[in-house]
């Protein structure tokens, strides 16, 4: 690291992702924690950037940071997250009208995906599914791998999965919660046709993850400088409109653990 | 987790409404109500419903608490986010309506109040009285001092551009321009040409001045913009009347010369006196000229209308030079020297074109052929 100044990498999922840390970048530097950013083209690749020190906070999907936290031997420390992050969701949407009573009766059923490496739109379905009693293995999945290595941001496939259901390609569809109900806000054909059939527990989303070998006294005032950012500052409040995020938190790993189950059990965690 | 009953003092019935068919506008309404950090309930019958309701509540900056199923529904527990939607104070509270002049509402009374000197620049195009909300983008407006721009008259002024608006395709008798005498016609020709390139300069000059006028001073907005439209369609009647008798006129390269001087200005109020008042105010007698003289109707109603309008223009002019000068008695200097630089300007150019001077005699005259004195008998 140079200096103390940390370097902070995030995927590139969409092109407002510049304007989004170009404003931050200039808030860490007047808040006196001065912070330059990387961007990376997917997320296993920042992964790889934390662990060999090419930056120092990567801002990570809940997939990515399992498997930073998994191949860091569990020496990770969460900076931060979006108030959004700690309460998401996956929704299972059908048809409107076909409504099941319970998950189990989609059993043998066409089951639409989002991007296989998107917690949210694949992996928790998966193991949330199971657990509601759902037999997956007599399930054809229709999977929309269209975003490999985004794992799920860009939401091009949950908006896949959303028009195989209203379409009738699929009688049922995984997406987060968030998406479903963004997709609902930008009235998007295809989601008039649909409701929410079942909906996830909660579980945590994205985080700003450090190795723990990060200077505590750097990573903390950074932390601080995160949970500082007002959304009622009409010079922040657009790029924080881009993140999603109102207000930041201090993160914790509680709402990691179904996600680190799911992964293992699909053998995501090597 | 349980809501406590006492937090969530409001509650809404959806009822058969859902997401995407309105339930969205109902809860926006009902969370007006709510204060920040407290809580409404949403009863539900629909499942479905229910479901998704966390995911908007997010959306939307709240925080969906809890959600329990009863026998007859679903009751949703959402908590207000506690950010500001609007970046805004509060709006002002129901106020007495502007006064009705037997049932009008006109544009000079319906700010009923004083004008702030300097408008503030960041308010944008907020309209009057609206609450503008902060972190917009700001722009510089260069005419932003009240007192170097307004006519105290100004609202009136907006009101009678409304209320005289005519249509040059229409209010026009266009049928008796055509058949004057080639000769006749070729004068007529040559004079609505040198009108029209005057009228060009005359929106041109306004047009400029226009988006750099602050927004709040909307009256003024409204003036330059009535001013704009004037002129536009002062162009369009007189190349109609140029048009409509098939003959055409010269575009003079000496007028060109001369209007080019009035684009030069950029102080508002030395062009309120270059082009309103001495510009616009020799054209009234020189449209009068035309009405009076002219050969056909269709000519003098062009003129007659656009006379109407250039007296309203010049109205403005005076008004503001009065209202400048009475307020920075400074002023007069640099006014006066507006006009002896242009003075000195025409000066220099070969004078009024003998051309046009020509053609408005035998627009006039309607004939080359020198008139018979009347015989008088000897006594």
């Amino acid at each position: 690291m140079s200096g103390a100044e940390p370097r902070l990498g995030a995927v590139a999922y969409r092109p407002r992702v510049v304007t989004i840390w170009e404003r931050f970048r200039t808030y860490f530097a007047d808040a006196g924690v001065p912070t330059d950013y990387i961007l990376f083209s997917n997320y296993e690749r920042l992964v790889e950037a934390v662990l060999d020190g090419t930056v120092e906070i990567g801002w990570n999907t809940n997939t990515a940071y399992m498997a930073l936290d998994h191949r860091a031997g569990g020496h990770t420390r969460i900076l931060g997250m979006r108030d959004v992050d700690r309460d998401w969701a996956t929704v299972l949407v059908t048809r409107k009208g076909q409504l099941p009573d319970s998950v189990s009766e989609l059993s043998g059923r066409v089951l639409a995906l989002g991007s296989r490496d998107s917690g949210h739109a694949a992996i928790l379905p998966l193991h949330y599914l199971a657990e509601e009693g759902l037999d997956v293995a007599s399930c054809r999945l229709l999977r929309f791998d269209t975003d490999i290595g985004k794992h799920g941001d860009t939401g091009d496939s949950e908006l896949h999965v959303v028009r195989a259901v209203a379409d009738g390609e699929a009688d049922a569809g995984a997406l987060s919660a968030a998406y479903f109900s963004a997709f609902r806000a930008e009235s998007v054909p295809a989601v008039a046709h649909l409701e929410v059939a079942w909906r996830s527990p909660p579980y945590y989303h994205c985080n700003f993850t450090v190795l723990d070998s990060l200077d505590r006294e750097v990573s903390e005032r950074w932390s601080q400088a995160l949970l500082a950012m007002d959304y009622d500052d009409p010079s922040l409040r657009p790029a924080m409109e881009l993140e999603g995020v109102r207000r930041w938190y201090p993160g914790d790993r509680e709402g990691y653990a179904s996600l680190q189950t799911a992964m293992r059990e699909q053998a995501l965690l090597s | 987790m349980t809501v406590d009953r006492r937090q969530a003092a409001h509650r809404v019935d959806a009822e058969h409404l859902e997401l995407g068919g309105g339930l969205e506008v109902l809860l926006a309404a009902a969370f007006e109500r709510v204060a920040p950090g407290g809580v409404l309930e949403i009863r539900t019958p629909s499942r479905a419903v229910a479901l998704e309701l966390p995911g908007w509540a997010r959306l939307a900056g709240h925080e969906p608490i809890d959600q329990i199923s009863r026998a007859d529904g679903y009751v949703v527990a959402i908590r207000r986010g506690t950010s500001a939607r609007i970046l805004a104070g509060p709006l002002s509270p129901r106020r007495t309506p502007p006064p009705l002049r037997d049932g009008e509402l006109h544009t000079a009374d319906w700010r009923g109040g004083g004008l702030p000197p300097e408008p503030d620049p960041r308010a944008g195009f907020a309209p009057l009285r609206a609450v503008p909300e902060t972190g917009a983008p700001t722009r510089h407006w260069p005419l932003s001092r009240r007192d170097a721009i307004w006519a105290d008259d100004v609202g009136e002024l907006v009101d009678q551009a409304s209320a005289q608006q005519w249509d040059a395709s229409r209010d026009i008798p266009w049928e008796a321009a055509d058949g004057l005498d080639d000769t006749t016609e070729r004068a007529v020709a040559q004079v609505m040409t040198f009108l029209a390139q005057n009228e060009y300069a005359a929106l041109y000059v306004p047009a400029g001045f226009l988006p750099q006028v602050n927004p709040q001073l909307v009256e003024l907005v409204l003036w330059l913009g009535s001013h704009v439209h004037d002129e536009a369609r002062h162009i369009e009647v007189f190349t109609k009347r140029s048009l409509a008798g098939g003959h055409h006129g010269y575009a003079l390269a000496s007028t060109e010369l001369s209007l080019s001087t009035l684009l030069d200005g950029h102080d508002f109020t030395a062009s309120s006196l270059l082009l309103n008042a001495l510009g616009e105010g020799t054209f009234l007698d020189l449209l009068r000229f035309i009405e009076i003289h002219a050969p056909d109707a269709a000519t003098a109603a062009a003129a007659r209308l656009a006379h109407r309008d250039e007296r309203r223009h010049v109205h403005f002019g005076i008004s503001n030079i009065k209202r400048t000068v009475a307020i920075e008695p400074d002023s007069v200097g640099p006014l006066v020297a507006a006009a002896e630089a242009r003075a000195a300007k025409l000066i220099s150019l070969s004078g009024f074109s003998p051309v046009l001077v020509e053609a408005l005699t035998i627009m006039a005259a309607r004939s080359m052929i020198y008139p018979t004195p009347p015989r008088t008998s000897a006594g």
